[in-house]
C-alpha cells in the first residue's frame, strides 16, 4: 500500500474512534444543558442551545397569552397559554429553563396585547438551571457527591499506602515468595469487584462497616492495591540504587534519603496509580449498589436516576457533575506525570 | 601512622560467594590510589565497604587510626563519585551540590559560597539552575565531581567515574580529575578496569584478581616489574607476550631455548636460573615495545598483520605457535614481509607453575 493510502486509512480509523467517542459525549452534554421541552424535540441538535426563540400571541377571545417556541424543524410550536404571569413564569422556568421575573414577562408580553400582533422574543437560558435542579430533584445528591469524594479519597489512601508498601517490599527486600505475591496481586485484580462484594457484604455487616464509605473504599482498594504494587514495584526497581547510596554517603540518614530522594522519584508512579484508584471508586455503581443502603455515592444515585425517572436532562447534568472532578483530577495528574517523566 | 588502613578485609555474599578473600592496604594522606582489575575481581566491593555501603564480613578498616566499619556512611567523612554519576534528577545542579551541605547544617550563605566555588572549579557555574536531564554526560559528571569536592572530604572515592563517557571526554576528564587532586591534595581512591586510566592517574596501583591483591606498586613498577603473569597480561596495550622456553646450561652459560630461537641470559637472572630452573620450562614475557626488529634479531618470522597507529605500528607475527604483538617505530614494514626479531634487555621471566615473577 502506498503512503497516501496508509495515511487515509490511518485518518479514517482515527476519525471513526473519535466519532464514536465524541458523539455520545456531545449528546450527553447537550442533554445536560437542555430544557424539558428540548428533550422531546426532533431532530436532536448536536450542540446545546443557549437561548430560546419565542413567539407571544394575545388571544382576544379566551383572554390569555399563548407562548410558541421555534423548534428544531423551524416551526413555531404552541406550548402554553394562560392569562396569569406567575403561571407563565413558572412554566418558563420549569420547562424551558428561562428565569425571568413576572414584571419582565409582563413588560414583554403586554406589547402583544396592545398591538394585537405576534411578539418575537429571544430569551437566554439559565445554563446552570439543570445542575441546580439536579440537587433539588434528587434527594441527597449533595450528600452523595460528598460520599463519592470521601470514598475516592479513602480508596486512594488505602491503595497507595498498602500498594506502595508492597511495591517497595517486592522491589527492595529479599523476602521469600516474591514472585507468588506479585502474581497473586495481579490475580486479585482479575476478579470482578462485584464477585468479592457479596461475601464482603457479610463481613462488613459483622464489622459494622456496611453502608459506610470506608467499607466501600476497602472493596475498591482490593484490585487497586495489586495494581499499585505492580506499578510502584517497577518504579522502585528502575530507580538507580546509586542515587540513594549517594545520598547516604553525602550525609543523609536512611529516612532522610527516602524522604528527599526515593519518594520524590517514585511520586509520579503514585500519581498514575492514584488516578486508577480514583476512577475505580468514582465510577463504580455495582459494588455501591450491593454494599450501601442509605449512604449512596453519586454514581449510584445517577444510575438509579437514569433508570427510574423521566427527568433525563437532570440526570445528564448529574453525569456532567460526576465527570468533571474525574476529568480535572486526571488532567492535573497527567500534567504532573508529563512534567516528571516527559 | 597511615591515613587509611585495611586489615585482612574479607567479604562473603550469601555465605558462599567470596567477593574479597583477603585485602591488606595502607594509604597515606594525599595519595591517589587506583584499584585496578577485571570486572568481578572485588575492587568495587572494597570501595563500597570503605564507603559503608556494604558490611565487612571479616577484618577491619581504620581511618585515622579509628575503626569505621560500624559507622553509618554519613558519619565517615567521605565523598564518592559513582559510575552512573548518581546526580539526583529531581534537583537542579545547584540543589545537587547544595544537598550534602544542607545536611551538614551550613547556613544559606555558606552553602551558596561553597557551591559557587565548587562550580567554578568544575566549570559548571553557568548551569547551576538547570536540571540534570538538560545536561550532557560530561557535564553531569562535572556536577558529580563538584558535589563530591564541595563537602571537602577526608577521603575521595571514585567508582569507575569515567566509564560512561565517550573516549575523547574520558581522556580530558582524566586530566581534570588529576588537576583537581593536585590542587586539593585530597586522599583519593579510584576504581577502574581501564589500565591506561590507572597508569595515568595513580600514585600507586593496586591490581586485583579474584578477590586477591596481585600487586601493589607505582605505575612504573606495575608495568615494568609485574609480579605475576596476570599483571603482565592485564597491564599494557597491547599486553605482554608470553613464550614458553626451556632453561638450559651449556659451558656454564644459561640459555633460554625455544623451538625457533636460543637466547643467552647474561644479567641478574643468571644466578636464580642456575639455582632452581635448569632443565625446567619457564615463561618468557616480552612487552611489545621490547622486541627489536633488524639484523641483530635471532628469530626469523613473517609479519602477518600490520596495524599502523601513527607514531608506531603494531605487528602481529608468529613465534613458534604463539602469535605475538610487536610495537615498532619502523613504519614501513608490510604484511608478509620477512623480519628478524630480537629482544631488548627488559624482559620478564615467570615461573610456569606459580605464575610469579622470577627475580
Amino acid at each position: 500500500m502506498n503512503s497516501v493510502g496508509k495515511r487515509i486509512t490511518f485518518y479514517l480509523i482515527i476519525s471513526t474512534i473519535l466519532f464514536s467517542v465524541i458523539v455520545p459525549m456531545m449528546y450527553l452534554t447537550t442533554i445536560a444543558f437542555s430544557s424539558a421541552v428540548e428533550i422531546s424535540d426532533y431532530p436532536k441538535q448536536l450542540l446545546p442551545d443557549l437561548s430560546h426563540k419565542l413567539k407571544i400571541d394575545w388571544d382576544e377571545d379566551s383572554n390569555y397569552y399563548v407562548i410558541s417556541r421555534l423548534n428544531n424543524s423551524y416551526e413555531y410550536e404552541e406550548l402554553y397559554y394562560s392569562s396569569r404571569f406567575d403561571r407563565h413564569q413558572n412554566y418558563l422556568t420549569t420547562y424551558l429553563n428561562i428565569s425571568k421575573t413576572e414584571e419582565e414577562l409582563e413588560d414583554d408580553f403586554i406589547v402583544a396585547r396592545e398591538t394585537g400582533e405576534s411578539v418575537y422574543l429571544k430569551y437566554n437560558k439559565d445554563i446552570f438551571n439543570n445542575f441546580i435542579k439536579f440537587f433539588e430533584v434528587f434527594n441527597g445528591a449533595s450528600a452523595a457527591l460528598f460520599n463519592s469524594v470521601k470514598a475516592a479519597l479513602l480508596t486512594i489512601l488505602l491503595s497507595m499506602t498498602l500498594g506502595g508498601s508492597i511495591g517497595y517490599a517486592l522491589a527492595r527486600t529479599k523476602i521469600k515468595g516474591k514472585d507468588a505475591i506479585s502474581l497473586g496481586s495481579l490475580i486479585v485484580r482479575m476478579f470482578p469487584a462485584v464477585s468479592i462484594s457479596v461475601p464482603m457484604a457479610i463481613l462488613l455487616v459483622k464489622f459494622g462497616m456496611f453502608d459506610t464509605m470506608i467499607g466501600l473504599a476497602i472493596i475498591y482498594s482490593i484490585p487497586n492495591i495489586g495494581l499499585t504494587a505492580w506499578i510502584t514495584r517497577s518504579i522502585f526497581l528502575s530507580i538507580n540504587r546509586e542515587l540513594e547510596e549517594a545520598s547516604l554517603v553525602f550525609g543523609a540518614t536512611k529516612i532522610q534519603t527516602f524522604r528527599k530522594i526515593t519518594f520524590p522519584l517514585v511520586l509520579p508512579a503514585f500519581a498514575a496509580s492514584s488516578m486508577y484508584a480514583f476512577i475505580t471508586a468514582w465510577n463504580d455503581t455495582a459494588v455501591a449498589l450491593l454494599l450501601t443502603n442509605r449512604n449512596q455515592t453519586l454514581a449510584l444515585l445517577l444510575y438509579k436516576a437514569i433508570g427510574g425517572t423521566a427527568s433525563l436532562h437532570y440526570a445528564a447534568s448529574g453525569a456532567i457533575i460526576l465527570i468533571l472532578p474525574a476529568l480535572l483530577f486526571t488532567f492535573i495528574l497527567k500534567n504532573y506525570i508529563n512534567k516528571m517523566w516527559g | 601512622m597511615s591515613f587509611l588502613k585495611l586489615e585482612r578485609v574479607k567479604k562473603v555474599y550469601n555465605k558462599t560467594i567470596e567477593a574479597v578473600k583477603r585485602f591488606d592496604l595502607e594509604i597515606e594522606r594525599g595519595e591517589f590510589v587506583v584499584f585496578l582489575g577485571p570486572s568481578g575481581c572485588g575492587k568495587s566491593t572494597i570501595m563500597r565497604m570503605i564507603a559503608g555501603l556494604e558490611t565487612v564480613t571479616e577484618g577491619d578498616i581504620l581511618l585515622n587510626g579509628k575503626s569505621i566499619i560500624h559507622l553509618e556512611p554519613k558519619d565517615r567523612g567521605i565523598s564518592m563519585i559513582f559510575q552512573s554519576y548518581a546526580v539526583w534528577p529531581h534537583m537542579t545542579v545547584y540543589g545537587n551540590v547544595a544537598y550534602p551541605l544542607k545536611l551538614r547544617k551550613k547556613t544559606k550563605e555558606e552553602v551558596e559560597e561553597i557551591v559557587n566555588e565548587a562550580a567554578v572549579i568544575c566549570d559548571i557555574d553557568q548551569y547551576l539552575k538547570r536540571y540534570p536531564n538538560q545536561l550532557s554526560g560530561g557535564q553531569r559528571q562535572r556536577v558529580a565531581v563538584a558535589r563530591a569536592i564541595a563537602v571537602k572530604p577526608e577521603l575521595f572515592l571514585m567508582d569507575e567515574p569515567l566509564s560512561n563517557l565517550d573516549a575523547k571526554l574520558r581522556v580530558s576528564m582524566r586530566t581534570d580529575l588529576k588537576r583537581i587532586h593536585q590542587d586539593l591534595k585530597s586522599t583519593s581512591i579510584f576504581v577502574t578496569h581501564d589500565q591506561s586510566e590507572a597508569l595515568s592517574l595513580a600514585d600507586r596501583i593496586v591490581v586485583m584478581n579474584h578477590g586477591y591483591i596481585e600487586q601493589i606498586g607505582t605505575p612504573n613498577e606495575i608495568y615494568h616489574e609485574s609480579e605475576s603473569m596476570f599483571v603482565a597480561r592485564f597491564i599494557g596495550s597491547p599486553p605482554s607476550n608470553f613464550l614458553d622456553v626451556k632453561v638450559e646450561l651449556e659451558d656454564n652459560k644459561v640459555f633460554l631455548v625455544h623451538s625457533t630461537f636460543k637466547y643467552e641470559i647474561n644479567n641478574k637472572f643468571v644466578k636464580t636460573l642456575k639455582g632452581k630452573y635448569i632443565g625446567k620450562t619457564i615463561v618468557l614475557a616480552v612487552r611489545p615495545e621490547n622486541f627489536t626488529i633488524g639484523n641483530k634479531g635471532i628469530i626469523k618470522t613473517k609479519a602477518t598483520i600490520v596495524e599502523p597507529q601513527g607514531s608506531h605500528i603494531v605487528i602481529n607475527a608468529n613465534i613458534g605457535d604463539v602469535e605475538v604483538k610487536i610495537v615498532s617505530p619502523i613504519l614501513d614494514i608490510l604484511p608478509n614481509q620477512e623480519i628478524m626479531v630480537g629482544f631488548t634487555e627488559s624482559i620478564g621471566l615467570f615461573d610456569k607453575d606459580t605464575e610469579k615473577r622470577i627475580k
